[in-house]
């Protein structure tokens, strides 16, 4: 596929456009058109919409979004709420900031299409604490929308549904990121993921039904209301239709955020939209979909195709797009050290295996890089790896188990020769 | 009761309420189930992993605290593969805590030896120091000392502190595995019913400072009785030891699980109230302030009963429903009065609206079934009449001796008081936990107490004396 | 120390953002963090005071700030310099960063430097692994770091 094919601009259409996020400009570039088409529809014939399109969550776990709406409780005179998740912590991953830096009109607009759907009239954006700039921009943006009455008491100064959108800063802390954990956050408690319910149900903010959806989701609703669900459709695979902001990062000439239509071959992404390795330097492997996936050694990267599917058929999964590239030079078990670092400083803590598991993975790969690594830490590695994984109250450890064990299953040579020898295998890029 | 359905337990089939806890379950019909964090009376809270089970038709084995009934549910505790999950969970629970056993307290009923020693498995991967560190020595006040290293974070006890005593002192702070527990800097811990957390604490991190290194668990024997602190007759087991060369003694008080009554919890005072019960024991008998002998002691106060017209036998709310018709009969058959009064027994300031109640007093209950009357002014007649009073664990005229001045003096006490030393003839008799009796708390509800202790040179207990006595007024003539 | 308060400012910014939850535990997170944009860091009063605010008890406010990173329970410097380390940030040059600041300012992550200007942080991943590696100065990413460019941003804070 060439470039042209792969790159298709749904939810970046105006990045590129000066001043994009003000309102202004946003309005005379297509923002808010499809409001008054919204408003002709059912809110359950939006949804329907968007089960068709087969819009999937962009936030790492790829779930339909349209039969996630369908689980919200039949309209009763509780409050319900929409919750847009925008704590983007994924190693690897910084698509969402994009639409808060250029374009945050379109996810208000999407918010208004979501939140009518589901029968939602208050919205809370929860962004990352270190998001300082965007929370600033996002806010200014809800500031001009409301003054604008574009939300507010009514939507548009003309439809009579109230739309309340307020942004909510994070604190600093991935876990905040996965659903339940993060509506904790909100209520004012510690980000402690819930208890999965037993059935398929909505989620509950401060006991009353509440959708959490990633921001980037949210964000490509309104081209669906808009153009119908076909317009989604037409892009993508079968079982993976549409886009995704996919992101590259590590030693590539041209490192970014690209809105691709799924089902690109990765090479072709690699090489043809990020311009390829940096002069001198080879790929080795790629960390697929932030740091929570199995990694890809560069023979596994060949076969690679950016949707759910094959990257399950693969034994790894798509997770955020967000593609971390790793040079030749670079020691797999340096960067086994890297991410069993980052998910031992961000567990939450609340449960035995991930709490302590995280701790233990960490203090091994560390004494193996000090040379005082034995063979039989592999294993006490691996076993680890399966205690924590499907046992513990989130995802998190199972996203632990993903990527370490991928890791020293494909790289166990790299981690052998650091038992047998105190030297490092080749130099790290910078030093 | 809900819908009953039918489930099987390792092959074993029991009804159960459709939609309950399994854990509930599994706990109810002593199944062994190991688990930390949840507790019958806090809920669960899903973060120790340990009462994984393995359910038919369920792919990954799921935690039994949070696992509803439904009917044909199949579970297995035991098998292979079960217990291999078990053990590798227990093994990262045990990867940081220190291995402090032959220095804590909580040793021979701490969870975490007990679940290790039944999975059998003796080598640790991990190296000792590479554990994490925390204080060890924290002082959280209400007695209770904290030790984070040992600390499991099943937060127990921070559940306990918002849920139950609704005080909220306690917390996780941090995050990962240097999260930690603890209190705010001026704010201790510091409600009636703190100590509980102790109990509460399937580890030693938390451990009771007043028991402190005082005795190995192993060594002590244990009986079921009630708190004698007030009457809400709070269930406890009394923990007590004979020490070579040493008096049966008591070490501790813990609360018993009663449902209808304290249900898991007791209050603090009433936990530390076995001081109350070692101390200031009166031992020798006295007559006419010189030391005597029972037997002496028992033939005076036939003498006085067979000698004396006007007699009043004042008796205590805290005897037992057979000590206390014993006196009853004795009194009727002798023709005097018999008064239970005892105002001096209430404390308007100790009673709360949870286990606490006003009445210091542990059968007053009684008095009114058996017909003992407790009226100031019959009591008052019958005291300006009296030549002889026989007080018997009535501490009334301890802030009253002026009312004895010319009256003769029998006093049986197994504690000393002011009463003792003004008495003509003091007995001492066996304390509330060296006898077994009855007694009928304030909400009607009537518990047995059988004690088990066995104290160097017993002292009588007051059935043994009226025996004495009764023996003595059928031979002789009254 | 004294009680805290806050400025008569943040307590009107405070009850605007209260009307907009449905219940005033929601207030811990913009509650916090008008403390710090106040204080720099959140101090016992503080917590003492957000306590007796939203009917908790102040243990309960010590245990949400410290669940967060970004909380300073401890005042730190005027400049604060979080550095990257995250793997992308790592592969593209975050190492030498971290050396250069430890020979020009004499810090190592989790320290202040003498004259308290500069406090230095190593962060997990800030979300701008495309411009690897990067630094937040007070909150402000710089991105597309080279030792230079670091050494221009460390000059120009006075």
């Amino acid at each position: 596929m060439n470039t042209d094919d792969m790159i298709v601009k749904i939810v970046s259409k105006n990045f590129d456009i000066p001043n994009s996020h003000t309102l202004d400009v946003a309005l005379k570039n297509g923002r808010y058109e499809s409001i008054d088409k919204l408003f002709t529809m059912d809110p359950d014939d939006v949804t329907e919409e968007v089960c068709k399109s087969g819009l999937r969550g962009k936030g790492g776990g790829g779930a339909a979004c349209g039969p996630k709406w369908k689980l919200m409780p039949p309209l009763d005179e509780r409050p319900r709420y929409l919750i847009a998740n925008g704590d983007e912590s994924e190693p690897g991953t910084f698509k969402d900031r994009q639409i808060f830096q250029y374009d945050p009109h379109l996810l208000i607009e999407g918010i208004i299409c979501s939140s009518y759907a589901i029968g939602a009239h208050d919205c809370f954006i929860y962004i990352r604490g270190e998001y300082k700039f965007f929370i600033d921009r996002l806010n200014a943006a809800i500031e001009e929308a409301y003054e604008a009455g574009i939300i507010g008491e009514k939507v548009m100064n003309k439809y009579d549904y109230r739309m309340n959108i307020t942004v909510h800063r994070g604190g600093g802390a991935y876990i905040c990121g996965e659903k339940s954990a993060l509506i904790e956050s909100i209520e004012g408690k510690r980000g402690h993921p819930r208890l999965k319910p037993h059935g398929k149900e909505c989620e509950w903010f401060f006991g009353q039904p509440a959708t959490v959806n990633n921001v980037e989701t949210i964000a490509s609703v309104p081209n669906i209301v808009l153009n119908g669900y076909e317009s989604y459709t037409k892009y993508g695979t079968e079982k993976a239709p549409g886009t995704m902001l996919f992101a590259m990062s590590g030693p590539v000439k041209k490192p970014g955020v690209y809105e691709l239509q799924y089902g690109c071959k990765m090479t072709d992404v690699i090489e043809q939209i990020g311009g390829g390795m940096k002069e001198g330097l080879k790929l080795k492997a790629v960390i697929p979909g932030g740091a929570s996936c199995p990694i890809l050694t560069a023979e596994e990267v060949d076969k690679a195709y950016l949707d759910y599917e094959t990257m399950w058929s693969i034994g790894s999964t798509l997770g955020t797009g967000g593609m971390m590239i790793i040079p030749e030079g670079v020691s797999m078990v340096d960067v086994a050290k890297n991410l069993i670092e980052f998910y031992h400083h961000e567990s939450c803590g609340q449960c035995t295996p991930c709490r302590e598991g995280c701790g233990w993975i960490d203090t091994i790969i560390k004494r193996i890089l000090d040379g005082k690594g034995t063979v039989s830490d592999l294993t006490t590695i691996l076993d680890v790896c399966e205690t924590m994984n499907g046992k513990t109250v989130c995802v998190f450890a199972p996203a632990v188990k993903d990527i370490i064990k991928s890791l020293v299953q494909k790289y166990r040579d790299e981690f052998i020769s650091y038992i047998e020898t105190t030297e490092k295998q080749g130099d790290a890029i910078n030093g | 009761m809900g819908e009953v359905v039918n489930i099987t337990v390792n092959g074993a089939q029991f009804e159960a309420e459709k939609g309950s806890l399994l854990i509930d379950k599994l706990l109810d019909e002593n199944i062994h189930i190991p688990h930390f964090c949840y507790h019958q009376a806090l809920g669960k809270d899903g973060n120790c992993r340990m009462c994984m089970v393995e359910i038919e038709g369920q792919k990954r084995p799921q935690i039994a605290c949070d696992t509803p009934i439904k009917e044909g549910m199949e579970v297995r505790t035991k098998g292979e593969n079960i217990e291999k999950v078990r053990k590798d969970i227990l093994e990262l629970e045990l990867i940081n805590h220190p291995i402090d056993c032959p220095t804590c307290d909580q040793a021979g009923e701490c969870k975490l030896q007990d679940y290790y020693m039944e999975s059998g498995f003796y080598e640790s991967r991990v190296n000792v120091d590479a554990k994490t560190h925390h204080a060890k020595r924290i002082d959280l006040g209400s007695n209770v000392m904290l030790d984070r290293e040992r600390c499991v974070l099943c937060t127990r006890c921070t559940r306990f502190c918002s849920d139950i005593t609704k005080t909220s002192e306690l917390a996780v702070m941090g995050r990962s595995d240097h999260s930690y527990i603890g209190t705010f800097p001026g704010r201790p811990l510091d409600n009636p019913y703190a100590m509980n957390v102790v109990d509460l604490c399937p580890v030693g991190a938390l451990t009771s400072k007043d028991f402190r290194f005082k005795q190995r668990v192993w060594f002590m024997n244990s009986f079921n009785a009630i708190c004698n602190g007030c009457s809400k007759g709070c269930n406890i087991t009394v923990d007590h030891r004979k020490e070579k060369y040493k008096n049966d003694e008591i070490f501790r008080f813990r609360p018993r699980r009663n449902d209808t009554i304290n249900g898991f919890f007791m209050c603090d005072e009433g936990r530390l109230s076995y001081h109350k019960e070692n101390e200031n024991r009166f031992v020798t008998p006295l007559l006419e302030h010189n030391e005597s002998n029972n037997s002496d002691i028992i033939a005076n106060i036939f003498k006085y009963l067979s000698t004396s017209k006007e007699v009043l036998f004042l008796v205590g709310p805290s005897l037992s429903t057979e000590e206390m018709k014993n006196i009853n009969n004795l009194a009727s058959k002798l023709k005097v009065t018999i008064s239970g009064y005892s105002p001096d027994t209430f404390d308007e300031s100790f009673g709360d609206d949870y286990l606490k109640n006003n009445d210091r007093a542990t059968n007053r209950t009684s008095f009114k079934k058996i017909g003992i009357n407790e009226d100031k002014t019959i009591f008052k007649k019958a005291l300006n009449a009296a030549s002889v009073v026989i007080i018997i664990d009535n501490t009334y005229f301890e802030n009253n001796l002026a009312l004895l001045e010319g009256k003769r003096i029998i006093s049986l006490f197994s504690h000393t008081c002011k009463v003792i030393e003004k008495s003509d003839v003091a007995l001492p008799i066996a304390s509330f936990y060296e006898k077994t009796g009855t007694y009928t708390n304030c909400d009607g509800i009537e518990q047995r107490v059988v004690s088990k202790m066995k104290k160097d040179n017993a002292a009588l207990t007051i059935t043994a004396v009226l025996e004495n006595l009764k023996d003595m007024i059928g031979k002789g003539k009254l | 120390m004294g009680k805290f308060s806050y400025t008569q400012e943040n307590e009107k910014e405070f009850e605007r953002i209260l009307k907009k939850y449905p219940n005033s535990d929601a207030m811990m997170l913009p509650g916090l963090w008008l403390v710090q944009e106040q204080e720099g860091w959140v101090s016992p009063d503080a917590m003492v005071f957000m306590a007796d605010r939203l009917g908790k008890s102040p243990i309960e406010v010590h245990s949400f700030a410290s669940f967060y990173t970004m909380f300073n329970l401890k005042p730190i410097g005027t400049y604060h310099i979080e550095l990257c380390k995250t793997l992308s940030c790592m592969i593209m040059g975050a190492p030498e960063l971290k050396r250069y600041i430890k020979e020009t300012l004499g810090i190592s992550p989790g320290e202040t430097s003498a004259d308290g200007k500069f406090h230095f942080s190593e962060v997990e991943c800030q979300g701008a692994c495309g411009g690897a590696p990067m630094i937040a100065l007070n909150h402000t990413y710089h991105e597309n770091l080279t030792v230079e460019k670091l050494e221009n941003i460390i000059k120009g804070c006075k």
